[in-house]
């Protein structure tokens, strides 16, 4: 398992990258975890980024940027980005903000975003 | 004429007083007049047996009494109070329930006012300010009384009519997993945004719990679309995606098509299909499963 500040990056095969926030994440402060956070997977040529939201309980427009600024810098560095595990609570009230589709995949757990084409 | 108070010992009394001596020297015509009206309105509709009206009369003029004795006036705080209107609550639920009529319980209530005032016509040596003094008591205690019996209906008929909304709710959006996988929402009537909540909550909750991938979302039943309604649909494929499966909407009819067409409603992110069976179709297929007959593949 690698640490990046406030995150959880583990290795699960297949280029695949599993990423779970930690304690004192902060999304308002993108800039502080992104650059950092690319840098490692490349590191560990990733090719794709599984987000674990089974511990985050609230998206809000915060956490919705964050994970937007996540997403853009994934296309670009050739990553594809695939959210598991968001609650349905979760993503029922995400569902009712969002204004256009998420720029990121979803899956219901890790080995469905694993199977993802 | 004016009464001298000194002579006349009953102007020295309270209007409760004056009350429940009233009730004594006649508890038994009071009491034969209430259980008589009792047995016309509820016995005649067998509503309520004889016993039971026996009863309930019995027991209405013994709270009244104590109500009348706990203080000098009317203590509306006071448990006496509390346990006369619980009595009618409950009285009056019970005719509910029974399926009577709220007039005829209500003709009852005055009924039980009227006998009363009845009596204290019939009573001469009552003066002009007692009797005033008893009959406002009276009209205040009684029209507390029959606004607490409208108060008990209207929220009995409310919760009827929410038991029977949540009943219609979950009836007229049966989530059933149709394959390993596969869900299916059909959608009758309109989607409100109390209707879009409850659907939403149990669909997603539905794909958590039988790791669904596909559901399929039937609107053949809805019989008109506006934006509103188009809008809570775009949010509940939103939702579906958002949990990781794959929405089809099916049934749009040509007059829902041309509505979606004129509202400027961009549904070019979701994947469409004519008839529900079409939409099960590009479910199988986008889980890879293939159906055919015995005899080979179905068309």
């Amino acid at each position: 398992m690698t640490m990046v500040r406030g995150m959880h990056l583990t290795p699960i095969g297949e280029g695949c990258v599993l990423l779970e926030p930690a304690d004192g994440f902060d999304p308002g402060d993108p800039d502080a975890y992104l650059v950092p956070l690319a840098g490692t997977l490349q590191r560990m040529r990733a090719r794709r980024l599984l987000y674990d939201l089974k511990n985050v309980p609230v998206i809000d427009s915060l956490y919705f940027a964050w994970l937007s600024s996540l997403a853009a810098m994934c296309r670009i560095s050739g990553i594809a980005m695939v959210v598991v595990s968001m609650r349905p609570a979760t993503a029922y009230a995400l569902a009712l903000t969002m204004k256009d589709q998420p720029p990121f995949d979803c899956a219901l757990d890790v080995n469905r975003a694993r199977a993802l084409p | 004429m004016a009464r001298n108070p000194k002579a006349d010992p009953k102007a020295t009394r309270s209007t409760n007083q004056l009350l429940i001596e009233q009730m004594m020297t006649k508890v038994a015509t009071i009491s034969q007049d209430i259980e008589k009206r009792g047995q016309n309105i509820f016995g005649q509709s067998n509503l309520l047996t004889i016993d039971e009206i026996n009863d309930y009369s019995l027991e209405f003029l013994e709270l009244f009494v104590l109500l009348l004795q706990a203080s000098e006036r009317i203590d509306r705080r006071g448990s006496e109070y509390k346990a006369l209107r619980q009595f009618f609550s409950n009285f009056s639920q019970q005719i509910q329930i029974r399926g009577g009529n709220l007039e005829e319980f209500v003709r009852y209530i005055h009924f039980m006012q009227d006998v009363f005032l009845h009596n204290l016509e019939s009573d001469a040596t009552l003066g002009f300010q007692q009797t005033r003094e008893i009959l406002l008591l009276l009209a205040s205690v009684f029209n507390d009384i029959i606004l607490d019996v409208f108060h008990i209906y209207l929220a009995e008929k409310e919760r009827t009519i929410q038991a029977q909304q949540e009943e219609l709710k979950h009836t007229s959006t049966p989530i059933t997993e149709i394959w390993d996988g596969v869900l299916t929402l059909p959608i009758i009537g309109t989607l409100d945004s109390s209707r879009t909540m409850s659907v939403m909550e149990n669909m997603l909750a539905r794909i958590e719990k039988d790791r669904a991938r596909v559901v399929v979302i039937d609107v053949t039943g809805v019989q008109a679309i506006d934006s509103q309604v188009s809008h809570h649909l775009i949010q509940m494929i939103r939702a579906v995606g958002l949990m990781g499966a794959k929405a089809i909407l099916t049934g749009i009819r040509p007059e829902i098509a041309r509505a979606i067409t004129s509202l400027n409603i961009d549904l070019s992110m979701v994947s469409t299909r004519s008839t529900l069976s079409e939409g099960l179709k590009e479910a199988f297929a986008l889980l890879g499963v293939s159906v055919q007959t015995a005899s080979g593949p179905l068309h």
